[in-house]
């Protein structure tokens, strides 16, 4: 009698996801108003105001939003009024999370968003927003840490992503 | 070795698809009948059989196949190797260990219970009790896993921040009502410590769905800086019998015969040990100074936070006539921290949580989650929560179409 040994299947525990694909924004030609989404985590107020004073001819205005949480729908549809949103900071988990679910809403919104992360959460970030169906989302990565830096420091690693910041607004000088 | 004559030697009718077992079986009995040899009870029909050949078939590659359980040490290091796994053992999901798990729903396998984030993985049926299996978990608990998942994927939870943070958060099972007794879960000494198969395996199961389906792989989807050893499991019951007050679930509003699964984003807890007070007043004290810290994150976002009192600890408060809401209104208003060491954390504090420079730690009684558990000796337990932007979330264990569950037997007579 010939016997033969079956080692039993074992079955997968990863699930499966639905992505479906979002249509990313176009950023107008020409930018008139930037909405600065301030959420409150160290220096990205600094960020921000270091981004504003570095583009000219644009009026901007500031919401704050929590880190760690959606933004309220007031908070969005505030922001959404500019032409285009730039939100700071991901620096962090949970932040990062909230950055990029808060631009995709916008984007959902027909507005459109930068999104500024810091280089050891922006891998995440990019994988977030793959996983919500917008691979290209714009992303620009800042020098890792924010927090716990001097404001001479912050705004030295903000104006080393200005090229980054003015190339995705098509920004002349 | 194979006998590559073995099909000659052997008749096969011309109605079979090759394999003689039937013609070797009716031929020896035919022969014993022939011979007049009669069957005694217990004799082995394959001595006969043996005769004519030693393949029970032919054709076939094998004529007998034996299934075994993986091996567990292959399959755990290559689990773990995929990052699939806490990094104990597991044990190997097998279609036979899910199918009894699989007893204990009265849903599909793949109907799916919850999204979850970040990775936006469809939490089937499934797919929770293949996570399940490997946990440990024992048939049974399947009802309250699934509803644990169900739990967390409600919005209010925040579960994508609660995954994804740097913060050392974790995720406090609680269960109450009578399910929570039929499975025997620990609500007694020792509650939050090893030794009990469904505290460790209920929230294991939750944590390895959390890394398998909504992705929160450390590193990848979970970035805690440090983490916690409460991530492995934080999981137990309510001594209901033990508390002098209306337990977690009939605060919540629903009936004391409703089993019911609460998740709370908490830290792992911290003790209270307070031998001496002998009123109420004093014993709260201790419990506020250990809750008012600075590097919380309720010092900063003001939020939920999860106090399990000692039966003893929670004797000698209402022996001194104070009601639950009593005790949650007291710690309220006294567990402050000073403004000037409150706003370190991560999102600035807001100016609505401040009060003559000093921050509460909660935004409301009700924030202050309290249940009794644990055994006897005067220790009470605290686990600071995640903050303004988690609350937690009751959900009673139910069948599909919405009736309260009694006992984890009845989904067996829905099937």
């Amino acid at each position: 009698m010939r016997v033969k040994i079956v080692e039993r299947e074992v079955l997968d525990p990863l699930a499966d996801s639905n992505v479906e694909k979002l249509e990313l924004i176009p950023i107008p030609k020409d930018i008139k108003r930037i909405s600065l989404f301030d959420n409150t985590k160290p220096n990205a107020d600094v960020i921000l105001g270091t981004i504003e004073k570095n583009l000219n001819n644009i009026t901007f205005s500031c919401v704050k939003k929590p880190a760690g949480a959606p933004a309220t729908d007031e908070q969005i549809n505030k922001v959404a009024k500019a032409d285009l949103s730039i939100l700071a900071l991901g620096d962090c988990g949970s932040c990062t999370t909230w950055v990029i679910l808060d631009a995709i809403r916008l984007e959902k919104q027909g507005n459109p968003t930068i999104s500024i992360c810091s280089h050891r959460f922006a891998p995440f970030a990019h994988e977030l927003a793959r996983s919500h169906g917008m691979e290209n989302l714009r992303i620009i990565e800042i020098e890792h840490p924010i927090a716990g830096q001097s404001r001479a420091e912050v705004r030295k690693k903000t104006l080393k992503i200005m090229e980054a910041v003015k190339a995705l607004l098509r920004f002349e000088e | 070795m194979r006998d590559n004559n073995a099909k000659a030697k052997v008749k096969v009718s011309k109605n079979t698809c090759g394999c003689s077992i039937d013609d070797l079986i009716r031929e020896n009995l035919d022969n014993d009948k022939n011979n007049g040899k009669q069957k005694i009870k217990g004799e082995k029909e394959e001595s006969s059989i043996k005769t004519n050949s030693d393949r029970l078939c032919a054709v076939q590659e094998s004529d007998l196949e034996v299934y075994v359980d993986p091996d567990i040490e292959k399959v755990s290091y290559d689990f773990y190797m995929r990052k699939l796994t806490d990094g104990f053992p597991i044990v190997p999901p097998t279609r036979e260990r899910l199918l009894k798990f699989l007893k204990y729903t009265d849903r599909q396998p793949y109907d799916v219970i919850a999204t979850l984030a970040p990775r936006r993985g469809n939490a089937t049926v499934e797919k929770i009790a293949i996570n399940s299996v490997m946990a440990g978990c024992i048939p049974a608990f399947m009802p309250v896993v699934q509803h644990a998942v169900q739990a967390v994927s409600q919005e209010k939870f925040n579960l994508p921040g609660v995954n994804a943070t740097t913060h050392p958060v974790a995720i406090s099972i609680i269960l109450n009502g009578p399910i929570s007794r039929e499975i025997a879960v620990n609500s007694g000494i020792g509650c939050l410590e090893p030794g009990n198969i469904a505290n460790a395996t209920i929230g294991r199961a939750l944590r390895l769905c959390l890394m398998n389906i909504a992705g929160a792989v450390p590193g990848i989807g979970d970035h805690a800086t440090l983490g916690s050893p409460a991530k492995y499991s934080f999981c137990f019951g309510e001594a209901e019998n033990e508390s002098p007050w209306k337990p977690l679930h009939v605060e919540r509003g629903f009936k004391s015969d409703v089993s019911t699964v609460t998740v709370i984003a908490a830290e792992a807890p911290q003790n209270v040990n307070d031998h001496r007070s002998r009123n109420a007043e004093d014993l709260l004290d201790t419990i506020i100074n250990t809750a008012a810290v600075a590097g919380c994150n309720n010092s900063h976002v003001p939020g939920e936070f999860l106090l399990v009192m000692g039966p003893e600890h929670a004797k000698t408060v209402a022996d001194d006539g104070w009601g639950k809401e009593d005790l949650k209104r007291y710690i309220h208003e006294n567990a402050i921290v000073p403004v000037e060491l409150a706003d370190r954390g991560g999102r600035k504090l807001d100016e609505q949580w401040i009060t003559d420079d000093e921050v509460k730690i909660t935004r409301s009684p009700k924030d202050v989650v309290i249940v009794v558990a644990g055994g006897p000796g005067r220790h009470s337990m605290i686990g600071h929560g995640f903050g303004t932007s988690s609350e937690s979330v009751t959900l009673p264990i139910t069948f599909k179409d919405g009736t309260p569950v009694q006992s984890v037997q009845d989904f067996k007579s829905k099937k």
